[in-house]
């Protein structure tokens, strides 16, 4: 019979690298169990000759002591590997709360995270503003009908100018333009009102503008860097449509549309050049800098990126709705 | 602006699908939408002018660069001026009136049974044939018009501003109105018969027994009939098209147009038409620089190319120089003023999808100057578990005066939505309390929530706005663990928390101090201070001015991220001390009126050598204690930076830290 000389050295060798008790069992059954060479050889013993027979058992024997020896001192040494109580791990966790930031704040910060590396500064304004910066300077003229499209809360106030909630986060575009350096590359996020409430429409809600002054600005330009945006913002290659609109602050205007799976074509940014009015009325040479300017609303985007229905809950203070989105 | 598909098909001689026609206009900025047999144009207040099928011809066949369409058919007519008709006109209201009059009506037909549905489908109603037809030319040609009873008309006609105080007209439908001296106003002899551009009055209208008729054609100026109907409640038709601006050659035409239509309906004995203008429209030029457009916009058009665009939208060449072409605008283009309007022009019909786009640009290099620490504290209340929630600013009054103080001027509301919350909140608690008190109902036992936004004030000149970011801390009952350990949430784990957000994120030099007492607070509240800088309060919610929205106690806070500046300044690193820690722990006994704070700062002050710092580790009151005492458990570490300390070392500076609590605070030890 042909005994193997390494198998102690082997089975030693093994032993060292176990990390368990199960994978100790499983060794030891590989060395000792049923179907281990040792317990086989033993069992084909019978058919030996007799002195071959002797000769094979004995070594056989000492193999057997050998192995079992190493496995026994092998599981001491599992066991008292940390000496500890043992413990149910699988029972649950001391309690605890699991934070996330509200949806609207997540989508506010995915759109800035697409405008800051291209050096867009982030201004947030104000959110009570005087008639002049939400309407008169972004060319609203009084008595227009596009005021009408703006259902503005007005504040009580004594003082001369009229004071307002602002329709639009535009009204921070004539800040920066009158107070900062050109070009100016500026984005605009933050809170808006309008004095309408349906199941489609809220009282307040968020939007974010943002405008470039610059020399050779064109609507190619435009186009370019929004396209680039709602490609990077849903990740896919996307379907977009401009068309012509209107709003008073840019000429032309275009309302920017996206191809939005079953849903068709979905309206999801106003943009346009800047009205030269509107830039007049910063003093800035139109001669030499034009400009483009884009507002979108961050419920709307939030509403596609998740698939929310109704645009109520992102104001319910519903932990059941809030507890869906991981921060 | 809703009309019949069937129609419109007709009328622009098309045989484009609804849905087809529907994108078309889309497409050229007059956003559709499809309802059954209708389309809904959505016309932007500047395109007063695409309010009629005659506009929206005009934009379809440009679109389709086909040549204007031909004149509509008519029954021409001579103009007659007779101030025993129309007397006098306000000229800053009115630019011209026209006032057809035709007498002795008989056999009047209704109108036929298409045009019957078109203006149906539009959402007028059907009247009287006569005034049926004056709403029929208004949607075709987009001249509102208006129709008197000529009989019940004492003439002449004199268009004005109203000099009395109160002018009661029962309009037509019979309800009464106090015509403001604001509102234009037709008046005849016996007095106001219609509000200019909105409505008549219901004694001169039009009925079944009307046989002659004065049809009331004129130019208003947008800016006198703008938010006059909101006034009276009456935005009807024509005070939308009025206050967009109708073209103002157009009135000669619809009346003539109304009367080739009305010679289809009926028969009459004669018909004289007068008209009174006060200015005649000046014809407006306006310069197109290809190159320049070129540049605006990316493209590379020839100037044949943009001259055949603006031709086929009617405009037309005035004169044409190398570098420059003028163009002769025409009237119902009134929102064509600059060169920039005729920009969008070519754009439009060249279409946005086929201007080339260019990659991204990026700005300048700055500095971006908003660096609050908003977005840091955010995160790092995310990372403790805590939700962000947002609410509506809108407060009640009663609610704003429990968690402001008398001297904090609210904000109010001119127009708010809902009269009970007029006013902008002045604390973000409010919100607060009720999301707490819904998701309790909701099953919810611990709560941590926060949020972030402006809280408003009225000051002297204007009003405030500052950022606030508050978070409450609530656990409807205690937590329970199935291992039995204990989980209070009490004061002292809510000033662990925001001590460590605050160091956390880099904030040094942070002071607690006992908080002057502010709302919503109980006295267990500390102020935060980073140096002189009042950065925020924390404490225990005081549940009487929570509108019983919260049962049990909560804890809070306010930051003001705007008054936190984070600097990037390096800190000055030292070196370590190599040698071991020693630390002796002693028990005191104090009078109860002494605060920790008072100990904190003996200590401090008494700057004992090698003393690295000292924590306290327990508090006793009671036995082998005196009353009005407590005992307390100091633990002390000393350590050098040069070498390892004597036990002589450590015991002079205990005895100096003992002497020192002796004397400023009358401590005494224990044993």
């Amino acid at each position: 019979m042909q005994i193997p000389q390494d198998l102690i050295e082997t089975a030693a060798l093994k032993l060292k690298s176990v990390q368990s008790e199960a994978e100790f069992f499983q060794l030891r059954a590989q060395y000792l169990g049923k179907k281990s060479f040792v317990v086989t050889a033993f069992s084909k013993l019978r058919n030996l000759q007799s002195d071959e027979k002797v000769n094979a058992a004995k070594e056989l024997n000492l193999l057997k002591n050998n192995l079992t020896k190493l496995f026994e001192i092998s599981i001491e040494d599992i066991e008292s590997k940390g000496d500890h109580k043992k413990l149910d791990v699988t029972l649950p966790a001391d309690p605890f709360l699991v934070g996330s930031e509200h949806p609207i704040t997540k989508i506010s910060q995915k759109i800035i995270n697409y405008f800051t590396p291209l050096n867009y500064q982030i201004f947030s304004g104000n959110e009570i503003e005087t008639d002049f910066y939400n309407f008169e300077a972004l060319n609203f003229p009084e008595n227009h009908p596009a005021r009408q499209m703006h259902d503005t809360f007005y504040l009580n106030s004594s003082s001369k100018s009229e004071y307002l909630l602002r329709t639009h986060t535009s009204n921070t575009q004539v800040h920066a333009m009158l107070d900062e350096d050109l070009p100016l590359y500026m984005l605009s996020p933050g809170r808006v009102f309008r004095c309408d409430s349906d199941t489609t429409h809220l009282p307040m809600f968020t939007q974010i503008e943002g405008l470039v002054v610059d020399e050779d600005v064109t609507f190619g330009d435009l186009k370019g860097v929004l396209i680039d945006f709602l490609e990077d913002f849903f990740n896919e290659k996307m379907e977009v449509r401009f068309r012509p609109s209107y709003f008073p602050f840019t000429e032309p205007s275009a309302e920017v549309d996206i191809k939005f799976g079953k849903q068709g074509w979905l309206e999801i940014l106003g943009c346009g050049m800047v009205h030269p009015n509107v830039l007049n009325g910063c003093n800035i040479d139109t001669k030499k800098f034009r400009g483009f300017a884009f507002g979108m609303g961050v419920e709307r985007l939030a509403m596609l990126y998740y698939g929310v229905t109704d645009i109520r809950e992102f104001y319910s203070s519903n932990l059941d709705f809030l507890n869906q989105f991981p921060s | 602006m809703k009309i019949q598909y069937s129609y419109l098909k007709n009328f622009l001689n098309t045989n484009l699908s609804q849905k087809k026609l529907s994108d078309v206009f889309t497409q050229v900025g007059f956003e559709c939408e499809i309802e059954g047999g209708l389309i809904e144009f959505d016309i932007t207040p500047n395109r007063g002018d695409a309010l009629s099928l005659r506009g929206l011809e005009r934009e379809f066949n440009a679109y389709q660069l086909k040549k204007p369409s031909k004149k509509l058919e008519t029954s021409p007519l001579k103009l007659i001026q007779d101030k025993k008709i129309i007397n006098q006109i306000d000229g800053s209201g009115c630019g011209n009136y026209h006032l057809m009059l035709v007498k002795d009506l008989q056999k009047i037909k209704n109108l036929d049974s298409k045009k019957r549905s078109f203006i149906e489908s539009a959402g007028i109603p059907l009247i009287n044939p006569l005034v049926d037809l004056g709403n029929y030319v208004m949607l075709e040609i987009g001249a509102p018009m208006h129709v008197f009873d000529l009989e019940k008309l004492a003439l002449p006609i004199n268009v004005l501003f109203p000099q009395e105080k109160h002018n009661p007209v029962t309009v037509i439908g019979g309800d009464v109105k106090d015509i403001l001296s604001s509102s234009l106003t037709i008046q005849d002899q016996s007095g106001i018969q219609a509000i200019a551009g909105i409505i008549g009055s219901e004694v001169s209208s039009v009925s079944s027994n009307t046989s002659s008729i004065a049809v009331e054609a004129a130019f208003f100026r947008p800016e006198v009939i703008v938010n006059q109907a909101r006034k009276y409640g009456l935005a009807t038709d024509a005070s939308h098209r009025f206050e967009r601006g109708v073209d103002p050659e157009l009135q000669q035409t619809a009346l003539e147009r109304y009367l080739f239509l009305l010679d289809q309906i009926a028969e009459y004995d004669s018909v004289e038409l007068y008209h009174s203008y006060t200015h005649k429209t000046q014809k407006k030029n306006v310069k197109l620089d290809v190159a320049r457009f070129n540049k605006f916009s990316g493209l590379s058009l020839k100037a044949s190319k943009a001259i055949l665009i603006l031709k086929n939208l009617g405009f037309k060449v005035h004169t044409r120089s190398e570098k420059n072409v003028t163009f002769k605008i025409p009237s119902h283009r009134f929102d064509i003023s600059l060169e920039e309007d005729l920009y969008e022009e070519l754009l439009r019909s060249y279409g946005y999808d086929n201007i080339p786009i260019s990659k991204p640009k990026a700005g300048p290099i700055v500095n971006n100057k908003q660096n609050n620490a908003l977005n840091n504290l955010r995160l790092g209340l995310v990372h403790s578990g805590f939700k962000e929630l947002m609410h509506m600013p809108f407060v009640s009054r009663d609610s704003f005066h429990q968690l402001n103080s008398n001297n904090w001027k609210p904000a109010e509301l001119h127009n708010p939505i809902n009269e009970n919350e007029p006013l902008l909140r002045g604390s973000l608690f409010r919100s607060l309390f009720a999301a707490v008190n819904s998701n309790v109902k909701k099953g919810y036992t611990s709560i941590k929530i926060f949020e972030a936004g402006n809280v408003f004030k009225k000051e002297k000149s204007g009003f405030n706005q500052s950022l606030h970011l508050s978070g409450m801390i609530y656990h409807h009952e205690p937590q329970q663990t199935w291992s039995q350990k204990e989980l209070t949430y009490d004061f002292f784990s809510l000033k662990g928390e925001i001590s460590k957000l605050l160091q956390t994120l880099g904030m040094q030099n942070i002071e607690l101090q006992k908080a002057s007492s502010l709302m919503p607070f109980n006295k267990n509240a500390l102020d935060i201070f980073i140096g002189k800088q009042k950065i925020g309060v924390m404490g225990e919610i005081d549940l009487s001015v929570t509108e019983k929205l919260v049962k049990k106690q909560a804890y809070g806070f306010v930051i003001y991220p705007e008054k936190i500046s984070l600097s990037s300044v390096n800190p000055k690193i030292v070196k370590t001390s190599k040698f071991p820690l020693s630390t002796r722990d002693i028990n005191i006994v104090l009078d109860k009126s002494i605060s920790y704070e008072e100990v904190e700062r003996s200590i401090s002050q008494g700057a004992i050598k090698h003393l690295v710092s000292f924590n306290l580790i327990n508090t006793f009151e009671g036995k082998n204690i005196p009353k009005d005492s407590f005992s307390m458990t100091l633990r002390f570490t000393f350590q050098s930076n040069t070498k390892s300390l004597l036990e002589s070392e450590i015991n002079r500076s205990m005895q100096m830290t003992l002497k020192l609590l002796e004397k400023r605070l009358n401590a005494k030890i224990r044993s």
